[in-house]
């Protein structure tokens, strides 16, 4: 509360797309000459709940050098580029990610009290994490059991009675002791269809992934018995009975067609099939079904005794694979979810605007077009007063500083609404709206530039007695950068009836709730217009193709920021 | 050892503390020991360079085979203004290891066998720990809290039970610890007796 730090969040103009409606096919037409018109009738409000939606931090931001727009995380298309371990920052290929699901299965698991990464440690040997490294190197080597441990919170595997005969393969050995089985076995359900049935026949399955495939077989076999010949050689297609099977799929696609022809052609057909015997639910063990325990003295006997301290939090619970967990010792350990480094593309015209490198361990980038490299940065800062509490009433200036990155001139025009918008309007006037700030020149020429910024600065600060804001002049400029001022009459945030006098028929109730969260923030929507000239772009082959090399080009670019300035006192 | 001089400011000491040690400690000329009371650190317990131990509020007991890491504050002054009846600033048991940055305020203080209190934790006055406690880095323990046997505190205060039995072999692996760090602290417990 005490603290606030002006910022500057801007609104991408996928935000448009979305609220105005407008038609898919408009997008591909971006060329956003056309939206300052669109955005006259309506001011962009930073408090309508939408907006938190679409305002980002221009770090956040990239930018399409074919389409000249900003986009943002919410509508660039992403590909997956690279998946892997972040813990053992192993890669997995698309292949094995299929068959072995999104978990890490080379031995990295996290704590399932804390999260923590879980190492595995002799229970012979210290496993004290203070031992030193010399020290244990010249030690015997360990032997077995081996338990997971977690050097945060001193969880370990022998809490749930999991212990390990070897320290390698802990991923199976852990689904072996968990499951009873090789957990890869499920996954051939889908292509023996009766073996599972089969198999379970003599034990019923135990694990929710077992059940379930009991069960899908159960329902699958019903689903056979239940079309019998009837459908004329539909069900005769052999013994694929999975829903993915012809037969199956020209059953359910005439049961839609039957409906709507009412009755015409090979709908009436099957119409006239007569139902077949009822399909039977699964209730026996061995089909997967499993009844309900409802007599919970057990978990309550052990509440009792355990307490608090004995059951899991609900973060606890969510993190496990799988669910159901109740109490600590309930708890296994996660395997590691496996994370991917993703590509982004323009949304628009498909381009590749963010690419990391494809090897796990290099964090750097192929391409990356951020857009702090393609708009001007805005840095709010108060001018000749301290930026602690705005005081209702008082007029307030603070200078607005924007950065050019690109190595052209460029032109800004700005415009606020007179007032923000909100239940407390304070007064906003840019002294300045129409300003060029100067190319971000080679660096070749920096040093110079910073000698001639200095002697600047130097006469400045002498006459700083005299230097006044004034409507229609910037503040300040420098070698690409120029600071106007804002000044901003802050709203007092006193929440009363208004006076009956100006009381209309009709107007809508007053709103006189007590302050809501952060209402007393003085935030100013603010739109930014860019003109500059580039190199005419080179994207399209069949314009290149005519085109000097050399042409230049008129670009426009528009957009909403939101600028926060600070709090407003509440006296 | 080369005779590059630390650029920290002198800490300003306080009187020279009566101090009663083992022969066998390992404490750093670097220590800081300071306050009227009677310091007592057992036998082959660890101090390291800057350590600060304070007994101008009560005396300090440090048990065997303790480590007292560097930048600790050992009987620091406590903002609370109840006063403790006990003579004792702080009783820290053997095989105790208390790491870097740590604070235990002075005033009946009581550190069980075996804790580890972390790195930046801070421990109130009076309050009184149990065997075996694990303090994770910056952990806070509010004056006149008991803390049970074997608890681990962890992310933001939250509580659990050590149930790993493991007090004997970290008993083994402090006593090699101290060892190794035998040979790699100058021991100089002349500079702080008589
Ligand atoms: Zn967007
Ligand atoms: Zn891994
Ligand atoms: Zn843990
Ligand atoms: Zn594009």
């Amino acid at each position: 509360m005490a603290s606030f730090t002006p910022y500057t969040y801007i609104q991408c103009p996928c935000q448009e797309s979305t609220s105005q409606g407008r038609p898919a096919d408009d997008a591909p037409s971006p060329t956003s000459q056309d939206q300052p018109d669109d955005d006259d009738d309506h001011t962009f409000d930073p408090r309508a709940p939408r907006s938190n939606y679409s305002l980002y931090p221009l770090e956040y931001l990239l930018y399409c050098d074919v389409c000249h727009q900003i986009r943002c995380p919410r509508c660039v298309a992403e590909e997956l580029v690279t998946v892997y371990c972040p813990n053992c920052l192993f890669e997995v290929g698309s292949s094995s990610l299929k068959t072995e699901g999104n978990r890490c299965t080379r031995s990295c698991f996290q704590c399932p009290i804390c999260i923590g990464p879980l190492a595995v440690q002799s229970l012979e040997s210290a496993p004290d994490p203070s031992l030193l490294t010399a020290e244990s190197a010249s030690a015997a080597p360990p032997a077995g059991p081996w338990i997971l441990a977690c050097s945060y919170c001193n969880w370990n595997s022998s809490e749930i009675g999991v212990k390990f005969d070897k320290p390698q393969g802990i991923f199976s050995q852990l689904s072996k002791l968990r499951h009873g089985e090789d957990h890869h076995s499920k996954h051939s359900t889908s292509s023996g269809d009766i073996s599972p049935t089969k198999k379970s026949d003599a034990t019923a399955p135990e694990t929710a992934k077992a059940r379930f495939a009991a069960m899908k077989a159960f329902y699958n076999a019903q689903n056979n018995n239940a079309s019998p010949a009837g459908g004329a050689g539909l069900a005769g297609l052999g013994g694929d009975y999975g829903f993915s099977s012809p037969g199956a799929l020209s059953r359910i696609m005439n049961l839609y067609s039957g409906g709507a022809t009412g009755g015409g052609g090979m709908g009436s057909g099957l119409k006239a099939k007569p139902k077949s015997s009822v399909m039977r639910e699964a209730d026996a063990a061995n089909e997967g079904f499993r009844a309900s325990d409802l007599d919970e003295g057990a978990a309550v006997s052990k509440l009792r005794k355990e307490g608090w301290d004995g059951t899991v939090t609900r973060e606890q619970a969510g993190a496990q694979t799988e669910e159901g967990a109740r109490f600590a010792d309930e708890l296994w350990p996660i395997p590691y979810l496996l994370r991917a480094k993703r590509s982004k593309r323009c949304p628009v015209c498909r381009h590749i605007i963010s690419k990391p490198e494809s090897k796990v361990g290099n964090t750097r980038w192929r391409i990356r077009l951020v857009a702090n490299n393609s708009i001007p940065s805005i840095t709010v800062k108060p001018l000749n007063h301290s930026s602690t509490l705005l005081r209702p009433l008082q007029p307030v200036q603070y200078l607005l500083t924007f950065k050019n990155p690109v190595f052209e001139e460029i032109k800004v025009t700005l415009a606020t609404p007179a007032t923000t918008p909100g239940r407390f309007a304070s007064k906003v006037t840019v002294l300045c709206p129409q300003f060029t700030i100067d190319a971000n020149t080679d660096t070749d020429m920096y040093l110079d530039d910073v000698l001639k910024d200095g002697a600047k600065d130097g006469r400045r600060r002498g006459d700083e007695g005299t230097h006044q804001a004034e409507a229609g002049k910037i503040w300040e400029r420098g070698r690409n950068w120029v600071s106007i001022v804002v000044e901003v009459v802050p709203a007092s945030l006193r929440i009363e009836e208004p006076p009956a006098l100006l009381k209309k028929e009709g107007d809508p109730e007053p709103d006189l709730s007590p302050l809501k969260e952060d209402e007393d923030v003085l935030e100013i929507p603010m739109f930014v217009r860019l003109e500059w000239e580039g190199d005419a772009s080179q994207d399209q082959v069949g314009t290149t193709a005519g085109k000097e090399k050399d042409t230049r080009e008129k670009r426009e670019l528009a957009y909403w920021c939101a600028i926060g300035i600070g709090r407003i006192s509440q006296e | 050892m080369s005779k590059r001089q630390s650029i920290l400011p002198r800490v300003q000491s306080g009187p020279k503390a009566p101090v009663n040690f083992s022969s066998s400690i390992i404490i750093s000329d670097s220590a800081l020991l300071t306050g009227n009371h009677t310091i007592n650190i057992s036998s082959e317990s660890v101090v390291h360079p800057r350590a600060k131990l304070d007994s101008s509020n009560g005396r300090i007991t440090i048990g065997r085979r303790c480590i007292v890491h560097e930048r600790t504050s050992i009987g620091a002054v406590s903002a609370d203004p109840k006063p403790s009846e006990s003579r004792d600033g702080v009783v820290i048991s053997d095989y105790a290891t208390v790491e870097v940055g740590a604070v235990i305020e002075s005033g009946g203080t009581m550190i069980g066998e075996g804790c580890v209190v972390g790195i930046g934790c801070k421990i109130g006055k009076g309050a009184k720990l149990g065997k075996h406690c694990t303090l994770t880095p910056q952990s806070v323990i509010q004056p006149w809290e008991v803390v049970p046997d074997f608890t681990v505190v962890y992310s933001n205060g939250t509580r659990r039970l050590d149930k790993r039995g493991v007090a004997d072999l970290k008993h083994k692996a402090q006593a090699r610890q101290i060892e190794v760090l035998r040979k790699l602290i100058p021991s100089n417990p002349a500079k702080f007796q008589g």
